[in-house]
Order: C-alpha cells, then structure tokens, then sequence
C-alpha cells in the first residue's frame, strides 16, 4: 500500500468502526433531527397540496404559458436529475477506477442518488396535468388499437433512461447494504429497550432489519458471487450515468428551438449533472460529520477530493458555455445569434449573469489549498454552485423559449407563488427520505470501510 | 473453450451448516491458513465466514471462478435482443408509421431504448443469480457465530470428524470449536 492511501486509513478495530457508524442508530433521534425532520415534512404537505390543487383546477395555477411551456417543473426535473448524478459516479466509476476515498461517503452518495431521482420523476409526471394516464407511456399490448408509443421521441427514450437509473440504483444500493443489515441485526439482539414504547419499536425494528437482511451471514461462498455482482452493477452503472443526462439533453437538443438544437448537449449536461452533485454530497456530508460525529471517517481530504471534482467539472461547464456562444456566433445564424445575445443583454439577463457568477466564477476558489481545506468556504461554495446549477436550467428552458422565430408570440415568463412552493416543497420532500434514511440505515458502508482497513492482507471489493 | 462442467464448478452455492463443527478463529491471516488445510485435508463440506468479503480466501477455499458475469452476459444479450426486436416488430408490422420522413424500420433510434433495456435486464439477471446461489432471501437465517457480522472469523466443518481430529487440524489457529446447533 502506498503512502497516500495511507491517508484515508481510520486505523481503528473492526469493531469500534461498527460502534461509531451503528450505535446512532440505535437510540432516539436528537431534538435537532426532529426539528429538521418537522421542518421536511412540513414541506412535504405543501409540495403534495399544492400538486392536488394543480390536479383540480389544472396546471394553470403555474406560470406556464403559450411561449414557454415548460417552466419550472423541468427546470426542477433537470436540477434533481442532475443532482442525482454523483451517487452513482461515486460509487460505480470512482469504484472502477480504485479510487479509495470513496468508501465513507459511497452509501450516503447513493441514498442521496435515490432521493433525487425519487424527487425528479415526481415533476414530469405532474407535468402531465393528468398524471393517472402514465401508464400510456409504457409500450405494452393494449385494446386500444395497435397503439404503440413513438420510440422516435426523446421523451420516451427518457422514460425508459429515468426507470432504468432509478431501478439499477436501488438495487446497487440495497445490496450494498445487505452485509452491514446483517451487522445490524447481530448487533441488536443484545440490545434491550428501558420503556415500553422502546421495546415496542424496538421489536419492529428487529423484525424490519431482520427481513432486510434477506438472511445474510457472512459466508465466503457468498461473498465471492457478491463482490461478483458489485463489479458487474459498477461496470453496467457507468455508462449508465452517461447515458441518462444524455438523454435528458436530447429532450433539448433533438428539438429546433434555438439554444437548444446543440450538438455540445450531451457532454455539457452530464458535466453540469457531475458538478451539482458533487455539490450536494458536499452540503449534506459536511452537515452529516458535524451532526453525526463522523469526522474520522469523512475527512478534510475527503473534503478536498470532491472540491476538485468540482473544480474541474466546473471548468467543463464553464467551457460548455464559452462554447455556445462561438457556436452561436460562428453558425452565422440569425436566431441562434439573437438568443444568445438576449441571454447577455434581455430580460432574463440576472438570471444569466446570476448562473455566470455561481458557476463559472466561484469554482475557482478551489486552486487554493487553503480554501478548500476550510469547512465553511466550501459549505459556501456547495451552495452557491448549487444556485447556480438551478439557474443554469433557467437559463436554458426560459430564455429559449420566450423569445423563439416569431416575435408576436413572444412572451415573459413570470413564476407564480405556487412554482416557488413547488420547488421548496421539493427540497421537503427529497429531505424527508434523506432524514428517514440517516436515522433508519448506516450511512457509512461498513462492511466495504473494514475490507479497506484490512488491506493487502483480506483484498476485497475489487481492490 | 470453456465447457459446461467449468461453468458448473464456477456456481457452487451457499450451504446451510447442518451439522458438524465450528471453528471461531483467531484473525484473517489464521482463517486462511486454515481453509487451505481443510482444503488439503481434502474435506467436502466446508465453508468460512467473515465479516467483509477476503480474495485469498477463494484460491485457499479451492473455489474456482464465480460464473455470475455469465449469467450478466446472458441478461444483457436477452435484453438488448429484445428490446431491438420488439421495437423493429411494432415498427415494421404492428403500426408501420412514417415520422418525419424517415422509414418505419429506422434502427438507430432504437438504439438508446435498446441500450437502457440492456442494462436493465443485465442488473436483473444479476442480481437474481447471486440471491439464488448465495440463498438469500431466508431471513430466519442466523449466522454461525454472532460475531462474523463484526468482526469475528469463523470455518464449519460438515464431513464427519470427531473433535479432537478438528483440533489437530486446526492446532494453534482457533478459539473455540463448538458442535453446530441445530
């Protein structure tokens, strides 16, 4: 082992690892989870409202006009799909390519993976303004004639991208999760509850870990066939993750709305996805090691590692942007010319320059070892490329649209109360499951974290 | 040329210890040790438990390969065929349209959907292969001895044995050695 993996060593007994990562879990949340908690579910109830208000007097309620018909929906459905983006990353190809400091924040990455995709599908589907027929977009044999979907649109090649990604990632999750439910399970049969309501809860939790588990324990013959098929899920995972924010990009770049109709799509879509969700596994992992007493385990260098992923995917997108432009500008085409300089100088200018700022500029805060070495600038700066992610998205959607080849169908814009509620009742609605998970399941994938200590000794995993 | 048998060897399966003796052992390094001399000692049935997966263990085992990444390939073929197939049947004769001037039968557009169900259908296959051949799924399961979850290491012997032969066997290598419960 080099002297640089030696870094992420935590160089502590197997079983302590177990007791700082499980013993949380095995007492009553804190005050402060349960106000975070109240606070997720408060926007639970907003988000779910006002999508059955939508259900009953129709999608009019949002900004959503002749011009520009996809609004805020698609601009949220694009930012947690992106979002949803580094989970897989961290755990398929940064597994692929042995990079070690993956190992403490893989499992917290792929829940948030989850959550976010879990939070994207909601809004498509919504979109649909009647959201009981989404059931036509699965080609299947029906009585309703020979009626089959278009397999030309780009929309359904989403469809069958989204439920892929979200099905592949569960499974990739939950199986990497079967060994350290068996932990838990070991572990909770010595452990006793002081009141009744405890024992109560406790049993149900014994018998929830217990079917999870699926009868997990241990044995060699076992393992080999899982390391087996971890390998397998990581390498069919990577080309995966491309190919989703891919096709999300062909929604865009299939079409003939200037802006939009860009070769450059693809690869700037998943650099951007790459980039805000990093982002967030860096928001949530440094409230999570404050919050958690995790510190061991996600360190500084973790810490520092992400910021230059974001780094240089920030300077992909950056490079993405420069280069519509001197598309835009070399096309010699006058619709394509026009919509880049309304970006610069319309009505949608702040939310341009706002997207510049936060994605462009704040990245480079990261050349600085003594920057990205310190908590707070990289909590800022985790936030800030978010706002800026989302932005972009804005960007993209809204000021292509409202001005496109004909000039009397023109429009603005304008959102409404209800699009803003949406967009925070989703941030409720992704940290509910998010809350549920970190009190509900190890964020730290144990079994994987020992099999590191272990080293050269007991290789596993792949290494 | 890989032969049948090859692929059969490569699926062994999960056993349930039954009966016989298990042995806590000491550290990694001792429970390599010993597999390989129960290995040697030419034992059928037997099998080690550890709290996080040891490559070495498979060769001192005298496992072969996994065949699981067969079975993968097997999935991914099924599905990429299907779903090419099914879009070039509904296509060209359930519901021939023409879309923007392009034929019916215009195959690179499938190619995304057909890239999507490839990998669907090889996570599937996947995944069922290794819940069958480790057996999961019987959660009244438990394991040998608590502590292989932890941090604990541990071999069951199924042949027939008495306990001092174990003992001889394993010499200097184990804690304990209990008769399996039943």
């Amino acid at each position: 082992m080099s002297a640089l993996e030696n870094v992420y060593n935590i160089g502590k007994p197997d079983r302590e690892i177990d007791n700082d990562i499980l013993k949380p879990l095995e007492s009553f949340p804190t005050k402060l989870w349960y106000i975070a908690f109240g606070l997720a579910t408060a926007g639970v109830v907003m988000f779910w409202s006002i999508a059955g208000y939508s259900f009953v007097k129709g999608l009019g309620i949002f900004a959503i006009n002749t011009p520009v018909g996809w609004g805020f929906y698609i601009i949220n459905f694009v930012f947690w799909i992106g979002i949803g983006h580094a989970g897989t990353l961290i755990s398929a190809i940064l597994y692929l390519f042995r990079q070690r400091w993956r190992t403490t924040i893989n499992r917290a990455a792929e829940a948030m993976t989850i959550f976010a995709v879990m939070t994207a599908l909601t809004f498509p589907v919504l979109h649909l303004g009647r959201p009981w027929l989404i059931f036509f977009f699965f080609p299947y044999p029906n009585e309703r004639g020979p009626l089959w979907v278009n397999f030309r649109s780009p929309l359904l090649w989403d469809v069958f991208a989204i439920s892929t990604y979200f099905t592949v990632s569960l499974i990739f999750w939950y199986m990497g999760l079967v060994p350290d439910l068996a932990t838990m399970r070991d572990r909770l049969v010595n452990i006793e509850a002081k009141t009744k309501l405890g024992n109560t809860l406790l049993k149900l939790r014994k018998n929830v870990v217990n079917i999870l588990s699926i009868g997990w324990v241990g044995s060699a013959k076992t393992w080999i066939h899982y390391e087996k098929m971890v390998l397998i899920l990581a390498a069919i995972s990577t080309p995966l993750v491309f190919s989703v924010h891919s096709i999300v990009s062909f929604d865009f770049a299939t079409s003939v709305i200037p802006g939009w109709h860009a070769t450059i799509f693809p690869p700037y879509f998943v650099a951007g996805a790459i980039y805000s969700g990093f982002a967030m596994v860096m928001t949530i992992m440094i409230i999570s090691r404050e919050v958690f007493g995790l510190k061991q385990y996600v360190t500084l260098k973790h810490l520092e590692n992400m910021a230059l992923v974001i780094l240089l995917t920030g300077m992909m997108v950056s490079f993405a942007y420069t280069t519509e432009f001197v598309m835009a500008y070399y096309s010699a085409n006058d619709m394509e010319q026009y919509v880049f300089l309304n970006r610069l100088k319309g009505p949608y200018a702040w939310s341009f320059w706002t997207m510049f700022t936060c994605n462009v500029v704040s990245p480079h805060f990261m050349w600085f070892k003594k920057l990205r070495t310190n908590i707070y600038v990289l909590f800022a700066i985790s936030i800030v490329v978010n706002i800026g992610m989302w932005f972009e998205r804005f960007v993209i959607i809204v000021t292509s649209l409202h001005r496109d080849y004909l000039p009397s169908s023109w429009d603005l814009y304008v959102p409404t109360f209800f699009d803003y509620a949406m967009l925070v009742g989703s941030f409720g609605w992704f940290f509910f499951w998010y809350l549920i998970f970190v009190r509900a399941l190890p964020q730290i994938a144990v079994a994987e974290l020992k099999a590191d200590e272990a080293g050269d000794k007991a290789k596993g995993f792949g290494h | 040329m890989t032969s049948f048998e090859d692929v059969k060897k490569g699926l062994y399966r999960y056993e349930e210890p039954d009966k016989g003796w298990v042995i806590v052992i000491k550290d990694a390094e001792s429970l390599i040790k010993g597999a390989e001399k129960v290995r040697d000692a030419g034992i059928k049935r037997f099998d080690c438990f550890t709290p996080f997966p040891i490559h070495n263990l498979q060769e001192a085992m005298g496992l072969s390969r996994s065949w699981v990444p067969f079975i993968s390939a097997i999935g991914a073929l099924t599905g990429g065929t299907f779903a090419f197939s099914s879009m070039t049947w509904i296509d060209t004769s359930s519901w021939p349209r023409i879309i923007g001037g392009k034929p019916p039968f215009s195959w690179p557009i499938y190619l995304p959907i057909t890239f999507e169900l490839t990998v669907l259908f090889t996570a599937f296959a996947t995944l069922g292969i290794t819940l069958y051949l480790g057996r999961l799924g019987k959660s009244s399961r438990r394991p040998v001895v608590n502590t292989v979850t932890s941090d604990g290491f541990a071999i069951w012997i199924g042949d027939d044995m008495s306990k001092s032969d174990v003992e001889k066997l394993l010499q200097g290598l184990y804690t304990d050695i209990n008769p399996v419960k039943v």
